[in-house]
């Protein structure tokens, strides 16, 4: 296949345009979000939103120096990259901490923080990693190494403490699913010893990183709903305790997944579909109950320490403020919101909703732009995720595969985790929401996870996979 | 191994959550209306504006109750000095440094505790940040000494607030007084709040409703340290306060003022109401109170338990509540009932036999008229038992219910031993005794006329206020009909209420008024009329007394009246306790009224001089 020469000429404008309307959004937000009357210019850079646009600069700067560069840089020098950012983890260690966490490099909002940027060299990393390896050859040793890699970075930003950062990590483990690098082997080692067993392959091994998420997922829902009352909304003044809820919407899950599969799967295949929902249901059902009932049986201290850890506990002006805040700002927007520049409980002269341009940000975004705002929002980042998701399957060469899948995976933990915290669906751990908050080090390196992953798209035809 | 497939376990993992993200947001942010209310219990602020209350005008366009300007010394603690100077702060406001610093505490303590049920911990209510009034209602001139150098004490500030001012100190009966609501009046309605002003007695209490106006209210968006930022939503919701309409009285405050003074050392009350309209032109009870007293908190609680320990009672409105037999004055209406019932004719006449009950030395009465000239206690005696005696049964104990049963309904039309529907509260019914009260007396068929014969001379059980006397008096003027007494001509413009516009009917026809009114022009304008004091030159009064034998002390003075005879202008009853002799007391206080009302001057300033003079207290 003949090189373009033309520095945009295989761009996917899908997802480059995408980005742009996220980016452009995500200012006019921080402007709104961080609004001071005394200096009303968009591009003063006293200002957060001026800093912002600043940023915004600096990221397209980065993209055009990502554009000009050959996409091979990467995989050649995957080791470096990925060791200049564990030296760069280990540093901020020793700087001064701010906020209780030693994060920042750098001085005061001028400082960046490694732990964004060790997220790209970490899939990088991984992506060459992945790519040196025959799948079919894959032992023990091949998914040490793998979560080896994952594991310097994670243990490095828990030290500072960054809770959100790690967590986002575990994302890759996804990655490592589709790839087939799964803890298999591991179960198989331990599974053969007990004598007369000789596996080739377990199911729960190959498929333990989703199942795990189920279950923790479903444990965590759990937790969440077995204090509240649900006020089933469809019928007015029904009261139902809300684990029968976790439990009724998980039969309606399993129902529609079912009609839906069924609707696709060949004669042959609907039986299976059968049995794997109906298992699958029981199973969750199962898992509920047990978190449910096993958490009901808990000493108080023990609950305490978890509702804590939760954000459950009813004590909306103490230790639930900023979730409560937070929840109240998203759930007053009605359904076309307040307006632009109207949100009173997430605006920044109010204050009530803490960080509201930066982990919170979607407070004021939700509550000037009401539902239609909110649901844009999903749209588009479930739109740049299956685009991703599109634009990786297509790619030949597996380094640009594995990257495009971590990349997705960031960009998805962050969205479904920011956006959860505010929605009373995760517990309260600041990781910003990508393109939207305010921050030079997240805006940096969401642009230029995403410019690379562009230019690894745009030179698919010339690497061989 | 082909792990391709493995994308679909990633796509559907992103789109549930994506859709479950939809879902939840559609319901917190559509359905869900509760996190609407927490946000406005975050971050609206609503405050409310209290508009000044509805004013009084008298029948002339006099304003007789106004606002005034009045300002509370505001303090925000978080705004203070660190240092702050108790001495010179003390020094300015003119109060004690020891009664500033306990004033700290009153506020603190003032504002009750609130206990976390979750942490268990307490924490007082009080904010450094929220403003409390330090001083409250002082005077423009208090104020503005202060003011200048109120700039030394940052944290405090003045506010504005509208408080009641009476430019004639009179009519405190009927007007009422303001103070501030109490916790459960708060629960009740939910107007108001701790702080605000409620009518506490008189019309200001009656037309609480009417006066208070509308609230403004005011959103304006707080920050979390609960200041106010800017205007809610650029002030799109605002609701702007609106004043309570004026109340347009029927009260003549120059003629109440005068009954005041003439009342003054004397106990006991003047009601004038024009007949035509049923309004109250002067309700007097004395002895009373100057409104501006019951101005503001600090002026309440200095002077209303003074007022209320008095043993003369002038907070009780004795027009309205006082419930006394109304002695001969009631001999009017069992003529027109024995008239009306064809037990008597106009020209009946009955000796003074002073045999069954006693009477004073006059000439036989020759017909009605007569009778109430001589107020001849015999006459009446024979008359009522006519009514009640009229042989329907043998027996006279089977005979006096129906009789009886009759006479109450008569009464009644007179609005006597009901509760009249007069604008104004603390009305009482006074007593109109039925069979079924004497047989719980004596028992069933165990009592007749004899028995009960007191009541056929306003004695006995018969009781009435002094508000249905002058109602009577003015169903004599009209000739049969009475609009029920009110005060309020017109709420604003928009005229009296419907039932101040119905005229109610008495059970005597129009013909038989005539031979008793004759008789109430004797009492006044002829020799041996017991009221010749009530003679005012050139207008013909009609007139009755009354004396009302009191087993306490001394008798009380009654005298009802109307005038002129024909059109006639006020109907007027006056009731002067332990003062002896109707004639004496209240026939001259009766006719000063009538004169000032009629003629604006008084011609006999001799009487009034005496009146003004005496002291019966």
């Amino acid at each position: 296949m003949k090189r373009d020469e033309s520095l945009l000429g295989n761009i996917d404008w899908g997802l480059f345009i995408v980005f742009l309307v996220m980016v452009f959004m995500g200012v006019a937000n921080v402007y709104s979000a961080a609004f001071n009357p005394k200096h009303p210019e968009l591009f003063d850079f006293s200002q957060k939103y001026g800093k912002q646009i600043m940023w915004v600069g600096i990221s397209m700067f980065l993209g055009l120096l990502v554009f000009l560069i050959d996409a091979s840089i990467y995989r050649k020098f995957a080791i470096p990259i990925y060791l200049f950012c564990l030296v760069l983890l280990v540093i901020v260690l020793f700087m001064p901490s701010v906020n209780g966490a030693h994060a920042w490099l750098g001085i005061g909002s001028l400082g960046i923080q490694p732990a964004e940027f060790a997220k790209i060299g970490t899939a990088i990393a991984l992506a060459s990693y992945v790519n040196s390896i025959n799948v079919k050859q894959q032992n023990v040793n091949t998914v040490i190494i793998a979560n080896i890699i994952l594991l310097f970075p994670m243990i490095l930003i828990l030290l500072q403490p960054d809770a959100g950062t790690f967590v986002v990590f575990t994302g890759f483990l996804f990655v490592m699913y589709r790839e087939g690098i799964t803890y298999d082997p591991i179960v198989l080692h331990l599974v053969n010893l007990i004598p007369g067993v000789r596996f080739k392959s377990t199911w729960v091994g190959s498929h333990f990183i989703p199942i795990l998420f189920v279950v923790v997922f479903l444990s965590i829902t759990t937790l969440l709903m077995s204090n509240n009352t649900i006020h089933f909304f469809l019928i007015p003044g029904v009261d139902i305790p809300g684990f029968f809820g976790v439990i009724g919407a998980l039969f309606f899950m399993g129902l529609a997944t079912y009609v839906i599969l069924r609707f696709f799967a060949s004669k042959r295949e609907r039986n299976r579909i059968t049995m794997i929902v109906i298992i699958g249901f029981f199973l969750c059902s199962l898992i509920s109950s047990i978190v449910n009932f096993g958490f009901q049986g808990l000493k108080k201290h023990q609950k305490d320490r978890i509702e804590l850890f939760l954000g459950l506990r009813e004590d909306p002006d103490g230790e639930d403020y900023n979730r409560n805040r937070a929840m109240a700002a998203v759930g007053s927007g009605g359904f076309f919101g307040k307006g632009y520049g109207n949100a009173s409980v997430a605006s920044v002269e109010s204050n009530h909703v803490p960080e509201s341009e930066t982990d919170f940000i979607f407070c004021p975004l939700a509550e000037e732009w009401g539902f239609f705002g909110s649901f844009t929002l999903i749209c588009l980042f479930m739109f740049m995720l299956f685009r991703i998701i599109q634009i990786a399957e297509r790619q030949k060469s597996r380094f640009n595969r594995v990257y495009a899948y971590c990349v997705a995976m960031i960009l998805f933990y962050h969205f479904a985790v920011n956006i959860g915290m505010d929605i009373g669906f995760a517990p309260v751990i600041g990781i910003p929401l990508p393109f939207f908050s305010y921050g030079g080090s997240s805006m940096m390196s969401f642009s230029v996870m995403m410019f690379v992953l562009l230019k690894l798209d745009s030179q698919r035809g010339d690497v061989l996979g | 191994m082909n792990t391709d497939a493995r994308r679909y376990v990633i796509i559907v993992f992103f789109l549930l959550v994506g859709s479950i993200y939809a879902i939840r947001l559609f319901y917190m942010q559509v359905i869900d209306e509760s996190w609407t209310l927490r946000a406005q219990e975050i971050a609206e602020k609503r405050q409310q504006i209290t508009p000044p209350r509805g004013v009084f005008f008298d029948r002339r366009g006099k304003k007789i109750v106004a606002n005034k300007t009045y300002f509370n010394l505001m303090m925000c603690e978080a705004k203070m000095k660190e240092k702050f100077d108790t001495n010179a702060f003390a020094k300015l406001i003119g109060w004690t440094p020891m009664k500033v610093k306990s004033r700290f505490w009153e506020i603190k303590l003032g504002e009750g505790k609130y206990k976390n049920p979750h942490t268990g911990k307490t924490t007082s209510n009080y904010q450094k940040i929220r403003s409390y009034p330090f001083v409250k209602e002082m005077s423009m001139e208090e104020m503005a000494n202060i003011a200048p150098y109120l700039q030394n004490f940052p944290g405090f500030y003045e506010e504005i607030t509208s408080m009641r001012s009476y430019p004639y100190a009179n009519a405190a009966n009927i007007l009422g007084y303001l103070s501030e609501v109490n916790g459960e009046e708060v629960k009740e309605d939910r107007f108001y709040r701790a702080g605000d002003n409620i009518g506490r007695a008189g019309l200001e209490r009656f037309y609480e409703k009417e006066l208070r106006g509308v609230k403004g209210i005011h959103y304006i968006v707080t920050s979390a340290l609960n200041n106010a930022i800017e205007p809610y939503a650029n002030g799109k919701y605002d609701t702007i306060a609106k004043q309570g309409p004026a109340l347009h009285l029927g009260v003549d405050i120059v003629l109440q003022a005068y009954g005041e003074k003439l009342m003054k050392n004397k106990r006991g009350c003047i009601v004038a109401i024009e007949p035509s309209t049923g309004e109250v032109l002067a309700l007097v009870s004395a002895p009373t109170f100057d409104p501006n007293l019951f101005v503001g908190k600090r002026s309440i609680s200095k002077n209303y338990s003074k007022l209320i320990t008095d043993p003369s009672k002038p907070l009780y409105p004795r027009p309205l509540s006082a419930e006394y037999p109304p002695g001969s004055t009631f001999k009017l209406i069992q003529a027109l009932t024995a008239l009306q019932e064809g037990v008597i004719k106009p020209s009946t006449g009955f000796p003074c036999t002073k045999s069954m009950v006693g009477c004073h030395n006059h000439p036989h009465a020759r017909n009605v008229a007569e009778a109430v000239q001589y107020s001849c206690n015999p006459y009446f005696y024979y008359t009522v038992k006519k009514i009640i005696q009229q042989g329907k049964r043998k027996k006279v104990t089977q005979d006096a219910p129906i009789g009886l049963a009759k006479w109450t309904k008569y009464m009644k039309s007179f609005g006597f031993g009901v509760k009249l529907e007069t604008d104004i509260t603390g009305i009482r019914p006074g007593l109109i005794p039925d069979p079924a009260y004497y047989d719980k007396w004596y028992g069933h068929n165990a009592w007749a006329f004899s028995t009960i014969r007191s009541n056929s001379i306003g004695q006995g059980e018969v009781k009435a206020t002094p508000l249905q006397l002058a109602n009577l008096a003015a169903i004599l003027a009209n000739r049969g009909w009475f609009i029920t007494p009110h005060f309020v001509k017109s709420i604003g413009s928009q005229g009296p209420l419907p039932i101040y516009r119905k005229k109610h009917y008495t059970m005597i026809h129009r013909e038989h008024f005539d031979p008793v009114i004759e008789g109430m022009r004797k009492v006044v304008n002829e020799k041996g009329g017991t009221g010749s004091q009530a003679r005012i030159k050139d207008i013909i009064v009609c007139g009755k007394t009354g004396t009302v034998q009191n087993p306490q002390g001394k008798d009380h003075s009654v005298f009802i009246a109307f005038a002129p005879m024909y059109q006639p202008k006020i109907a007027i009853a006056v009731f002067i306790e332990n003062a002896g002799f109707g004639g004496t007391w209240a026939a001259p206080i009766a006719n000063l009224m009538m004169e000032k009302y009629l003629k604006k001057k008084i011609t006999d300033k001799e009487k009034e001089e005496h009146i003004l003079e005496s002291d019966l207290d």
